[in-house]
């Protein structure tokens, strides 16, 4: 076991317990406080861990569909640190201010908008730091993922938002990943127990295959992830293709566990739904050809 | 100097001259390539001590690390070294010997494979039994001091190169399936054994059906105790660690970056643009997934990583291969009898998702082993 590994289990267990799929439909302020006081979660940017780390704890809120802002609010922590803007980072770091992310420029429908403290607007490729001046909370059918409308001040220059992209790619990545994980589960779960014509519908091969195919899907995008996680030299190349094959696989993945839940799945009872929901949420905001090619274009391949 | 540096510059030394011609032949559907020429390049990587870098020290390898494997791979396909010819003897037979054999089958078979000078070919599939190789009916007995074998195998890639064979045999003829057979070392030049070759469909021959009539082979050739051949044949599996995967990688990247080069060439680029750049997202992957699993070790290895590997590697390629042609165009489909690269990449990667574990193989042993999921039973009525 590695102090990774250490972590991963640490928050797996304070969020299961603390922060359970079904409790997300609502907000839930105490589970923040807990999170970022008592876990000191989202002090982990100021406290220069790796991102691997970061990568690692959004993850486990991916599993658990987290509706608290905890990755707009470490991304934007570790973009103004890494841009030698210090002024937010200790609001940041104890929990006391959150953030948003628009930084595709979009102020129109920005997740998690509606009680953000600073949001990070990108103005072409140059990245501001801005405070809400109006916001109107938006309905969407991601009951797990609130958004809003927003207004902003002209806010304070901080330099090229590249840098600030490619962290919120590496962080959908690793939130799509998570969350695909937990819905496989599931899925394998209910195949076990599970009987039609006298025997587990896990026994089916093509069931089974279709497990398998899911599995080689989701963990592609993991072992990609993973790697763009570890800040490796071609990382400007590695975050945004991470984001691309992870929100595929989400997508996918969630939409194949309907179908494998058969009628169960298409219930409002069943957490399938609210995966899949928050799966496109994730898609719809993930050109992932373009972010494909993107990544093409700067390895220079 | 950098181990990097000492593997680069051996190979500049030494694949020169005599050797030139091999850069970049052999391997999977060209094996017919420069035959004599890659035996006599197996001698000469002996001399520098690059066959068996992997194996231990106390058994005449270097030891190598991981990273230094790597390195190795790497370094070997930027080179542009040839295909391996006795790839199934180090990578298979020897280490199989290391971790099952006896010390004197240790001191009798690795020496000629660390030298380059005895050859390796795999007796597992038959006729009757593919994927399900428990199905071995090759028959093998203790007659006088000596195992007769008698039974087919086919497929067998190199067969008529190898100089000796690894079989899956049945000792007990009144066992099944997994029990009772036996994992025996069998010298190919001997009246009892008879080879010939098959012809694939990309026009070449690299496999065979093997006949053994009443072949032989001393009663100490048998790896592990008679009755366990499942247990060693299988246990190769687990020291799988993709270590070759990266080395494949770089072939795989030069050719990804020739068929990009030819669509650029010919203006198909445009057209085929998200399809290349696909393929491109996925040889990333490939990467990233190889790395991974070098990084994992048994504590955190989910079991089948290997598993993984194949079903994205293998319909990779062969998509790669497919893609070759529709950029190429319908003049792709002409030949004057020799297969061009591009060609060789679109017929011979058919068989990839076949060899080494079907796909569908693969399938089942990530339900299984990794979600555990029950095994689907048929039973004759
Ligand atoms: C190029 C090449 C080189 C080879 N070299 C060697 C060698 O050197 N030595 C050697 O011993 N063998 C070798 N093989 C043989 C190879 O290992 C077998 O071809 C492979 O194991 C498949 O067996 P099979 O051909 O009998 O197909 P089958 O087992 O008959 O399979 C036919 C089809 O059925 C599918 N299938 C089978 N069982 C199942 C199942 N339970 N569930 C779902 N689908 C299933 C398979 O995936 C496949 O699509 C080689 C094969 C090739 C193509």
């Amino acid at each position: 076991m590695t102090e990774i590994d250490d972590l991963r289990s640490a928050v797996r267990d304070f969020l299961t317990d603390n922060a359970p799929v079904r409790s997300n439909l609502e907000d839930n302020p105490s589970t923040w406080k807990r999170l970022s006081s008592e876990m000191g979660l989202t002090s982990l940017p100021v406290e220069d861990a790796p991102l691997s780390w970061l990568a690692a704890v959004i993850e486990e809120t991916g599993r658990v569909l987290l509706r608290q802002p905890y990755l707009p609010t470490v991304v934007a922590a570790t973009a103004l640190k890494a841009a030698g803007d210090e002024q937010h980072l200790a609001g940041l770091a104890d929990g006391s201010l959150t953030a948003a992310l628009a930084l595709d420029g979009d102020l129109t429908q920005v997740p998690h908008g509606l009680e953000a403290g600073i949001v990070l607007v990108a103005k072409g490729d140059e990245l501001w730091v801005c405070e809400e001046t109006a916001v109107e909370p938006l309905e969407t059918l991601d009951l797990t993922r609130p958004a809003a409308r927003i207004q902003v001040s002209a806010g304070r220059h901080v330099g090229s938002a590249l840098h600030a992209r490619d962290l919120e790619h590496i962080s959908y990545a690793a939130e799509s990943v998570g969350a695909a994980q937990r819905v496989l589960e599931l899925v394998v779960e209910h195949l076990l127990v599970r009987t039609q014509f006298g025997r587990p519908l896990g026994s089916f091969q093509a069931l089974r295959h279709k497990v398998a195919d899911l599995t080689v899907l989701l963990e592609a995008a993991r072992s990609s992830t993973w790697y763009a996680a570890g800040e490796p030299e071609d990382f400007a190349v590695a975050a945004p293709l991470a984001r691309a094959l992870a929100s595929e696989a989400f997508v996918t993945v969630t939409g194949e566990a309907i179908q494998l839940f058969g009628g169960i799945g298409f219930t409002w009872e069943h957490d399938a739904h609210l995966f899949f929901k928050r799966a496109w949420t994730t898609a719809l905001a993930t050109d992932s050809k373009a972010l494909k090619k993107l990544a093409f274009d700067r390895s220079g391949a | 100097m950098t181990f990097r540096d000492e593997v680069a510059s051996w190979l500049a030394e030494h694949l020169t001259g005599r050797f030139a011609p091999l850069v970049g032949t052999g391997g999977p559907g060209r094996e017919h390539e420069n035959v004599e020429l890659r035996r006599e390049w197996e001698k000469e990587l002996a001399t520098g001590r690059w066959i068996g870098i992997a194996w231990p020290r106390e058994v005449g390898g270097r030891g190598c690390s991981i990273e230094e494997q790597v390195v190795f791979y790497e370094e070997y396909a930027k080179a542009g070294g040839p295909a391996r010819i006795n790839h199934l003897g180090e990578q298979l037979a020897g280490p199989t010997i290391i971790a099952f054999g006896t010390q004197e089958q240790k001191d009798r078979f690795l020496p000629g494979i660390l030298a380059g000078t005895e050859l390796w070919c795999q007796g597992y599939s038959e006729p009757n039994a593919g994927s399900d190789l428990a199905g071995v009916r090759t028959k093998a007995s203790l007659v006088d001091g000596e195992w007769h074998v008698d039974g087919q195998k086919t497929w067998t890639s190199l067969a008529h190169l190898a100089h000796w064979c690894f079989v899956i045999a049945r000792t007990d003829p009144s066992s099944s399936r997994h029990k009772g057979l036996s994992f025996l070392l069998v010298p190919m030049d001997q009246p009892g054994i008879e080879v010939r070759p098959i012809i694939q469909l990309t026009g070449t021959s690299e496999f065979n059906e093997v006949f053994f009539d009443d072949a032989v082979t001393a009663s100490d050739n048998v790896v592990g105790e008679p009755g366990d051949g499942w247990k060693v044949a299988m246990g190769l599996l687990a020291f799988e660690r993709g270590v070759s995967t990266l080395g494949q990688q770089v072939g795989f990247t030069r050719e990804y970056a020739d068929v990009v080069e030819l669509a650029r060439a010919n203006g198909t680029f445009e057209r085929y643009e998200a399809e290349l750049v696909d393929a491109w997202a996925s040889l990333q992957v490939l990467k990233h997934q190889a790395l991974r699993t070098l990084n994992t070790d048994q504590a955190t290895s989910n079991g089948v990583e290997a598993n993984v590997n194949k079903l994205l590697w293998a319909p990779w390629h062969k998509k790669l291969g497919e893609l070759a042609m529709k950029v190429s165009g319908s003049a792709a489909m002409l030949t004057d009898g020799e297969l061009t690269p591009l060609q060789n990449l679109f017929l011979f990667t058919r068989s990839d998702t076949i060899y080494g574990g079907s796909s569908e193989i693969q399938r089942n042993v990530i339900a299984e082993r990794l979600w555990k999921l029950p095994r689907d039973t048929w039973t004759a009525t």
